[in-house]
C-alpha cells in the first residue's frame, strides 16, 4: 500500500503546489445489547485514500475507496479542475504554515490484542454487566450497552517529505440505564474510552461501577429539587472535564476564532488579541495533550504529519495558546501545534482537540469540602450545552449532594449551573490532586466528524455559584 | 449479484445485500471565501445476515467478488459464536412492485457548477450583511438492493443542500438552509437573502429576563425539535429508553392541531426513496394525528415484535424516518405574527436531554432572536436558552402556518430532513446565564 500512496503523491505533487496523501485501514467490531438481548454485531473493514492539495491558493480534497492508480490520478485532476474555476471568487488564497518534516512509524502497544479476544468473549463480558444489574432488585427495565473496538492503520505522506505510519487500537463502551418506578424515572449514560488493547476494558471495572450508579438512581428519583440560590460548588472530574472541553478547548480552536466553522459549530468569544489575558484564577491550568498514554484521543503525529505536543491552553488563569493546524497557523503567523485531525480516510483534517483537561492541584477531597458551609457537590451530569461562541453554558447535575458545614449531606435533584465561561473559570479557588477522564466523540465539521477525545481533570471547587 | 445464494448456501437464513455508489461534492466557504472543495467517490456494499436469529452485519469497501464472498464467509463464522437476538423476526418477503418517486433524480445536479451556486448565495447574503459562511453540497447516488426473500430494487437519486450563515457584527447573525432532490426546487438567492436579512434585523441584541414566553419558531428552529420527535418515534429509540414517546401509543402527546408524519414517498423529499433498507416500498406513516401518538416507526422484524406491520422505515437495526413532515395549517405566516407578543426564534442548536424518557431538555437559540410586540419587532435578543420539556412544548403548540419549508443542516441532532412551517408555542420556558 505504501507504494501506491507514494505513486499517488508523486502524481499529485507534480501538478500542485502542495500535496498530501493519507491512506487509512480500520477494522471495527461493534456490539449492541439492548434490554438483555444481543441486538446486533457489526464487523467492518473500512479503507480508502484521501488526497489534499493546494494550487494557486485553492485547497482541494478528494477521497475514494477505488484504489487503482489510474483512477486516483483522475480524482486528483478533478480537484484541480475546480481550482481553475474558483479563481474568480477566491478572494484570499489558502496558505499553509512552513513546518518541519517528520518520518516515523509508531504503534500503540496492546497487552492483549483486540484481535486476539474473540467476539464471543467480548459479548460474554458485556453480558456479565447485564447479569450483575439484573441480580439487584432495582427496577431497571431499560438497559442499553454499546461496545466498539477499532484498530486503525494510517499512512500519511506529503510533498515536503513527511512520512508517518501509525497503528492505533481504540476501545469504547457506552451505556444508558433507566430506572422506572411508580411514574418516576431517572437515567444515567456514560462513555468509557481508551487506546490500547483488551486490558483497557478490564481496567474500567464496569460491573462494579455501573452497579454503583444503578443503585443511586432510585434514591435520586425520590429526591427533592435543589432550591435556587448561591452555593459553593464542588465539581467532580467528570464535570471539570466537560467544562474543559466545551468552554476552553472549543473556543481555543483557531479555525473557530478565524470563522471557518462559523456556519456549523460557530465562532468563538476568544479573539486573537486575547492571548495573554486573564480568563480564570491563578489555580486554573488547562491543557490539551494528544500524547497521554492510552488516552482515547491519543496520537503522536497529527493528520498533517506534525509531531504532537502538549498544548497549554490556560496557564495560571491566563489564555496561553490556541489549537492550530497549518492553515490557521499561517493566518496567525505562528506554527501549528499538531491539532489537525480527520476522523476517517474520507474526512478533511481540521483543528480538533485530543485530550483536554485541567491539571491537578494540591487538595484532597476532604480539604475541598472543609471550608464549605453551604454548598453542593455535583458528582455526575446528564444534560449540558453551550452556545456557539462558547460563552454561555449549562451543566445539570445528576448525582448531587448538599454540603453542610464541610460534610456531604443529603442528595439533591438537578442542580443546574447556567454560567458564562469567564465566570466559571474565575470562580475556581481550589483544585484537587486527583485526575479522572471521561471519553467522548467530539462533533465538528460538515459533514460531521465525530472524533475520539478524553475530557477530564481533578475535582474542583467554585465559590458563590448560583444554582437553579 | 450471486452473493445471496452464496450466503444461503453457507448457512445464512436471511440475507440483505445493498450496493451503493455515490459521488458527493461540497464547497465550503467562510469569510466570503472558498475554504475548500471536496469530492467524495465511494462504492460500498452493505451486508446484513441472520443465522438462526444471530445478527451480523458489515459495510465493505473492497467490492470485488472475492472480497464479498470472503466477508460473507467470515460473518457466518462469527455468527456461530454469538447469541441469538430473541426479538429478531425476519426480513420482508418479496417481491414488491415499486412506484417511481417524482423528482428524485435531476440530471442538472450531476454536472452542476457548485461555484456558481456558492457565488449566488454569498452575494445575496451580502446584500444585507458583511460576512458569510456555509456550504453547498450535492450528491449523485445509485443503490441496488437484493434479499434472500425475493426482493430486488434499485434507484438513482440526486440531492442538493445549502446552508448559509450571514454576519454583520459577531452577535448579529442570521442562518438559512434548504435541501432538495432537484435543482429547480431550490433557490440559492432566497436562502442567502434570508440569512442576510435576519442578520440585519438582529442589530444590537440585548439580554432578556428569564421566564415564560410565547415563541414563534421559524422553520429552521422548529426543524430542530421536530427532527428529534421524528427520530424518537423509531421503535429502536423507544425500546432503548431514549424517547419520551415510550409507552404513549394512543395517548395525547401534542396539541390537537398537530399532525406529524413520516413520508418516504413525498415528491422532492430530500430522503424520499423507493424502498427502505430491506427493500420494502416506502410509504407515508402517521406518527402523531390530532395530537395523539399513532405509530412508532418499524422495520419488518420490530413490527412483528409489536404485532403490527412494517412502516417501511428499515434501518435493519435502527428504523429511521425518511422525511419528517409537520402538516401545515391554514394561517399565513403574516397572520401568525399579526398581533403576536413574544419571541421569534430563527434557529436553535445543541439540544440535550436530562432525561430522554421524561423529555426534559434544553436547547440554545442562535442567530436572530427577536422580541415581538403587536406583531412588530421591538428588540433583537441574545444569550438565552430554552429549558423545557419536549412533550409540553408539543402540547403548547397553538398554531402552525400554511407554508412549510424543507430543512436540513448541520445543527440538527439527526441528519433527517424536516418539512415544517412556522410554529407558535405558548409559555416556553426561557432561561439565561445567572452569572
Amino acid at each position: 500500500m505504501l507504494d501506491l500512496v507514494k505513486k499517488t503523491l508523486r502524481y499529485a505533487e507534480k501538478i500542485s503546489d502542495y500535496a498530501e496523501v493519507r491512506f487509512e485501514n480500520a477494522k471495527t467490531n461493534k456490539i449492541i445489547i439492548k434490554n438483555g438481548n444481543l441486538e446486533a454485531t457489526e464487523i467492518n473493514k473500512s479503507f480508502g485514500i484521501s488526497i489534499r492539495l493546494l494550487k494557486n491558493g485553492f485547497l482541494g480534497f478528494v477521497s475514494t475507496n477505488d484504489l487503482k492508480l489510474s483512477n486516483l490520478k483522475q480524482y486528483v485532476n478533478k480537484a484541480l479542475k475546480l481550482a481553475k474555476y474558483s479563481k474568480n471568487i477566491l478572494k484570499k488564497p489558502i496558505i499553509l504554515s512552513e513546518e518541519k518534516t517528520f518520518k516515523d512509524k509508531y504503534t500503540v502497544k496492546q497487552k492483549t490484542k483486540l484481535e486476539n479476544v474473540s467476539l464471543e468473549d467480548k459479548i460474554k463480558k458485556i453480558f456479565e454487566i447485564e447479569k450483575e444489574l439484573l441480580k439487584t432488585k432495582i427496577k431497571l427495565p431499560i438497559r442499553f450497552f454499546e461496545y466498539v473496538d477499532e484498530t486503525r492503520e494510517k499512512i500519511f505522506i506529503n510533498s515536503e517529505g513527511s512520512l508517518i505510519q501509525s497503528k492505533i487500537p481504540r476501545i469504547t463502551f457506552e451505556y444508558i440505564i433507566t430506572f422506572v418506578s411508580n411514574g418516576f424515572s431517572e437515567q444515567r449514560s456514560f462513555q468509557y474510552g481508551a487506546s490500547g488493547g483488551w486490558e483497557q476494558f478490564k481496567k474500567w471495572k464496569l460491573k462494579q461501577k455501573i452497579l454503583d450508579e444503578a443503585k443511586i438512581l432510585p434514591k435520586i428519583a425520590k429526591t427533592k429539587k435543589l432550591p435556587t440560590g448561591k452555593y459553593d460548588v464542588i465539581l467532580s472530574s467528570e464535570l471539570t472535564g466537560i467544562a474543559s472541553h466545551e468552554s476552553c478547548g472549543h473556543p481555543y480552536e483557531a479555525d473557530r476564532i478565524l470563522g471557518r466553522e462559523a456556519a456549523q459549530a460557530g465562532k468563538s468569544f476568544v479573539k486573537k488579541e486575547m492571548l495573554g489575558e486573564r480568563i480564570g484564577t491563578e489555580v486554573v491550568n488547562v491543557v490539551d495533550d494528544p500524547t497521554v498514554p492510552n488516552s482515547y484521543g491519543f496520537y503522536l503525529y497529527d493528520d498533517e504529519g506534525i509531531k504532537a505536543q502538549r498544548r497549554f491552553l490556560i496557564k495560571n488563569g491566563i489564555i496561553n495558546s490556541f489549537l492550530q493546524n497549518r492553515q490557521t497557523a499561517a493566518e496567525f503567523e505562528t506554527n501549528t501545534n499538531a491539532s489537525s485531525r480527520a476522523n476517517e480516510w474520507f474526512s478533511e483534517p481540521i483543528v480538533r482537540m485530543a485530550n483536554t483537561f485541567v491539571l491537578p492541584g494540591n487538595y484532597n477531597f476532604e480539604e475541598l469540602l472543609e471550608t464549605i458551609k453551604n454548598g453542593v457537590y455535583i458528582k455526575s451530569f446528564m444534560e449540558w450545552n453551550i452556545d456557539d461562541k462558547r460563552y454561555h453554558q449549562k451543566y445539570t447535575g445528576l448525582e448531587s449532594y448538599l454540603i453542610k458545614n464541610g460534610k456531604i449531606s443529603k442528595l439533591v435533584k438537578t442542580p443546574a449551573l447556567e454560567i458564562t465561561t469567564p465566570a466559571f473559570w474565575s470562580s475556581i479557588d481550589a483544585v484537587g490532586k486527583d485526575l479522572g477522564f471521561i471519553a467522548g466523540f467530539c462533533g465538528k465539521s460538515d459533514p460531521m466528524q465525530p472524533i475520539p477525545v478524553w475530557l477530564g481533570g481533578p475535582t474542583i471547587r467554585l465559590r458563590n455559584i448560583v444554582l437553579v | 449479484m450471486n452473493f445471496i445464494k452464496f450466503a444461503l448456501k453457507n448457512g445464512a437464513n436471511d440475507v440483505v445485500i445493498e450496493k451503493n455508489l455515490s459521488e458527493t461534492k461540497q464547497v465550503r466557504f467562510a469569510n466570503n471565501n472558498i475554504q475548500i472543495f471536496k469530492n467524495w467517490n465511494t462504492e460500498i456494499i452493505r451486508i446484513f445476515l441472520s443465522c438462526n436469529k444471530k445478527i451480523v452485519n458489515t459495510t465493505i469497501f473492497d467490492v470485488s467478488e472475492k472480497s464479498v464472498k470472503n466477508t460473507i464467509s467470515n460473518l457466518i463464522k462469527s455468527a456461530k459464536f454469538i447469541k441469538p437476538n430473541q426479538d429478531y423476526a425476519g426480513i420482508a418477503e418479496g417481491p414488491f412492485k415499486y412506484k417511481k418517486i417524482p423528482k428524485n433524480f435531476d440530471k442538472k445536479i450531476v454536472n452542476i457548477n457548485l461555484l456558481d451556486i456558492t457565488e449566488k448565495i454569498i452575494n445575496s447574503a451580502l446584500e444585507n450583511s458583511k460576512n458569510t459562511a456555509g456550504i453547498v453540497y450535492t450528491d449523485v447516488g445509485k443503490r441496488e438492493l437484493e434479499t434472500s426473500t425475493g426482493i430486488f430494487a434499485s434507484e438513482k437519486t440526486t440531492a442538493i443542500k445549502l446552508s448559509v450563515r450571514a454576519f454583520n457584527k459577531d452577535e448579529e447573525t442570521g442562518h438559512a438552509a434548504s435541501c432538495s432532490r432537484n435543482l429547480n426546487s431550490i433557490n440559492p438567492e432566497k436562502i442567502g437573502r434570508k440569512a442576510g436579512e435576519i442578520s440585519k434585523l438582529a442589530k444590537n441584541p440585548e439580554k432578556l429576563e428569564s421566564g415564560k414566553y410565547d415563541v414563534i419558531f421559524d422553520p429552521l428552529s422548529a426543524a430542530n425539535l421536530l427532527n428529534i420527535v421524528g427520530v424518537y418515534s423509531s421503535v429502536f429509540f423507544v425500546d432503548s429508553g431514549m424517547s419520551f414517546l415510550r409507552g404513549k401509543l394512543g395517548k395525547k402527546v401534542a396539541n390537537n392541531i398537530i399532525n406529524l408524519i413520516d413520508s418516504g414517498t413525498i415528491a422532492n423529499g430530500f430522503y424520499s426513496s423507493t424502498f427502505d433498507d430491506e427493500g420494502v416500498p416506502t410509504k407515508k406513516t402517521t406518527i402523531i394525528e390530532k395530537g395523539i401518538l399513532k405509530n412508532y416507526l418499524h422495520n419488518t422484524s420490530t413490527a412483528k415484535k409489536y404485532k403490527t406491520k412494517t412502516t417501511a422505515n428499515a434501518g435493519l437495526i435502527v428504523p429511521r424516518p425518511h422525511n419528517i413532515i409537520l402538516r401545515n395549517g391554514k394561517t399565513s405566516k403574516e397572520k401568525i405574527f399579526k398581533g403576536f407578543n413574544g419571541l421569534y426564534i430563527t434557529n436553535v442548536w445543541y439540544t440535550r436531554f436530562q432525561n430522554y424518557l421524561k423529555g426534559d431538555f434544553s436547547t440554545i437559540p442562535r442567530d436572530g432572536i427577536f422580541l415581538i410586540r403587536n406583531g412588530e419587532i421591538v428588540k433583537s435578543i441574545k444569550e438565552i436558552r430554552i429549558s423545557d420539556n419536549l412533550q409540553k412544548v408539543l402540547e403548547n403548540i397553538k398554531n402552525v402556518s400554511n407554508k412549510p419549508e424543507w430543512i436540513i443542516w448541520w445543527g440538527l441532532n439527526f441528519q433527517i430532513p424536516v418539512f415544517t412551517p412556522f410554529v407558535l408555542v405558548k409559555n416556553v420556558n426561557i432561561t439565561r446565564s445567572t452569572m
